[in-house]
């Protein structure tokens, strides 16, 4: 049995001055004990879609299933199985982590007893003992997001929603957050997280949704996706834009991004020498070209037109030639 | 190992939770407690004279002579608007996630929605008490015995829970603190469109039609048949169907409100 099993999901919101439709059509399945990673921008739908797969929005169309338990009709079976922590962390700030866990582990049905040892499991789990008695407004945002993890783990979910786990992170507190979903996985949790970091797509999850305006415009492991773009890229840089124009005219296959050139090929690395002379011999002078493997960035240029906003190219370089 | 938990055990985390959150701002809650007792010291010396003392053996003398037990209940009734803080402490729930996050959870949507009602009541019936101990030593005399202070406060409570409760609905709809606060505007025309400072016979035109659907008036007679005329079955009877209606339907327009709040969200 899948764990998630979303047919064709639709979610439209009516108001009297227009109708929105937040999810267009949205399907993908996520096997049990994978990190299946939604990636996407602002407003893309991947917030909503993971509010109607965990019960909180009515979905207006297609179907979604939990564990087999479907979204619409069980309700209550769905939100027994998994565990949810959302874009803003559900916490009382006026408690402290160690009442939060002992009043959410009593609302879970454990006893008194159980409670008080479930608290002291989790609060090790993520890390707060020693901040266990004070109150959650004095923690730092890594900490609250820790204890809102923990928080959603209180049951021991089969399934975890985790809705942009990491933004407004330092990247320190990111790399804790990355350990401690790992090691979830590890102990056979599926996890559905949304992110609009490529990194942290690419780092955890197993398989990737890449969602744009309501709809999945590519899904695949994060090598099968960037296996998609069909070779190496190969990026020019020019010190005038005259030089980047005429390029353009010259490299035919070329993709114009901000102030470079870009060109997909096989074999990158060994095609450079043979394109720079192409310049060359056009009076173009190029002020740096670089060949290398493509990112989750070109994946999503690729296949939504646009770049991700504030994404980085990290993926290992293969050579870089600067003029 | 986890058990499925009764409503009424949901009720009872959730409720206590609240309370805890009180606790933790003492300082909030301090104003809304001697309010009411403040008004009971003004309402009584400022018209114990002209309807008490002053008015013994005149047909203005309504408590014959014991203005205290009949200005009491308006002091309880008044109280009830602390009730109306309840809606403050869901929305801080909704805009901190943590609604969302009960939402998430196999939890009855009504013990979500009753906890901060039965706090807000809970505060009502603090406020009432208080106000009950210093109209005791003012001269209060229930005349259907010391009983009466306990039924009084029993009005007292469904009361505050109704006012709760409207909060509550108009909060989650406002999804604003000030949307909470703003409930407590119903306040004045529920207290003043009503037998407040003299009895409905003496109303006169207009106010005694608006007071006759105003279920404060039922309310305020029910106390004051306890506190001044004695069993009064019917009357008693009106007032605890008047504030237990009102709690109710004002619990089931909070429940549907929020589910419309979840849907918009």
């Amino acid at each position: 049995m899948l764990a998630v099993e979303v047919k064709n999901i639709k979610k439209t919101f009516q108001s009297k001055q227009a109708i929105v439709e937040a999810v267009k059509d949205v399907s993908f399945e996520v096997k049990k004990g994978e990190i299946f990673g939604l990636l996407g921008p602002n407003g893309a739908g991947k917030s909503t879609t993971i509010l109607m797969l965990t019960t909180l929005l009515q979905v207006t169309g297609g179907s979604a299933k939990i564990l087999g338990y479907d979204v619409s009709s069980q309700d209550k079976l769905v939100r027994e199985n998994i565990g949810v922590a959302l874009q803003d962390t559900g916490i009382d700030n006026l408690l402290t982590a160690r009442e939060l866990f002992f009043t959410t582990a009593r609302l879970w049905g454990y006893s008194k007893e159980d409670s008080n040892k479930r608290t002291e499991e989790l609060l090790e789990l993520v890390g707060l003992t020693e901040a266990a008695d004070r109150r959650v407004k004095t923690y730092s945002g890594g900490m609250k997001r820790r204890l809102d993890l923990g928080l959603s783990l209180v049951h021991s979910p089969k399934v975890l929603f985790l809705d942009e786990p990491t933004t407004g992170l330092d990247p320190g507190s990111r790399r804790v957050l990355w350990d401690e979903i790992k090691r979830l996985r590890e102990g056979g949790v599926t996890v559905i997280l949304t992110t609009q970091y490529l990194e942290e797509a690419d780092e955890l999850a197993d398989r990737i949704a890449i969602i744009d305006e309501g709809l999945v415009v590519a899904e695949g492991t994060s090598d099968e996706l960037k296996a998609s773009i069909g070779g190496d890229v190969i990026t020019f840089a020019f010190d005038t834009e005259s030089d980047q124009k005429l390029a353009l005219k010259v490299l035919t296959e070329g993709v114009q991004e901000d102030n470079l050139i870009r060109i997909t090929v096989e074999d990158g690395a060994r095609k450079i020498p043979q394109y720079v002379n192409q310049l060359t011999e056009n009076n173009i002078e190029v002020s740096s070209v670089s060949a290398s493997k493509p990112t989750l960035d070109d994946v999503f240029l690729k296949v939504t037109g646009y770049r991700l906003e504030g994404a980085e190219a990290k993926d290992s370089e293969i050579e870089e030639v600067n003029n | 190992m986890n058990t499925k938990i009764t409503f009424f055990t949901q009720l009872q985390i959730l409720t206590k939770r609240l309370l805890l959150r009180v606790a933790r701002r003492p300082l909030a809650e301090l104003p809304n407690i001697f309010i009411s007792a403040f008004f009971l010291f003004v309402y009584d010396g400022a018209l114990g004279g002209v309807f008490g003392g002053s008015a013994a053996g005149t047909p203005f003398d309504f408590a014959n002579g014991n203005f205290v037990n009949f200005i009491l209940p308006v002091s309880i009734v008044s109280a009830s608007v602390s009730g109306g803080a309840s809606g403050i402490y869901l929305v801080e729930d909704i805009e901190s996630g943590v609604f969302k996050r009960y939402q998430s959870m196999p939890i009855s949507k009504w013990a979500i929605i009753l906890a901060p009602m039965l706090v807000g009541a809970l505060r009502v019936l603090i406020q009432a008490s208080l106000i009950m101990i210093i109209g005791k030593i003012i001269g209060a005399d229930p005349a259907v015995g010391s009983i009466g202070f306990l039924m009084v406060l029993s009005i007292a409570f469904l009361w505050g829970m109704g006012f709760a409760g409207y909060s509550v609905a108009a909060g989650v709809r406002s999804g604003s603190s000030q949307g909470a606060q703003a409930a407590s505007f119903l306040f004045f025309p529920a207290l003043f469109l009503a037998p407040t400072f003299v009895p409905r016979e003496a109303l006169r035109g207009w106010l005694s039609t608006a007071s006759a659907y105003n279920p404060t008036t039922y309310v305020i007679e029910a106390m004051r048949a306890i506190m001044v005329e004695g069993w009064i079955n019917d009357v008693i009877f009106k007032g605890y169907l008047a504030a237990g209606t009102f709690a109710i339907l004002t619990l089931t327009f909070a429940v549907v409100s929020a589910r419309k709040a979840t849907e918009k969200a």
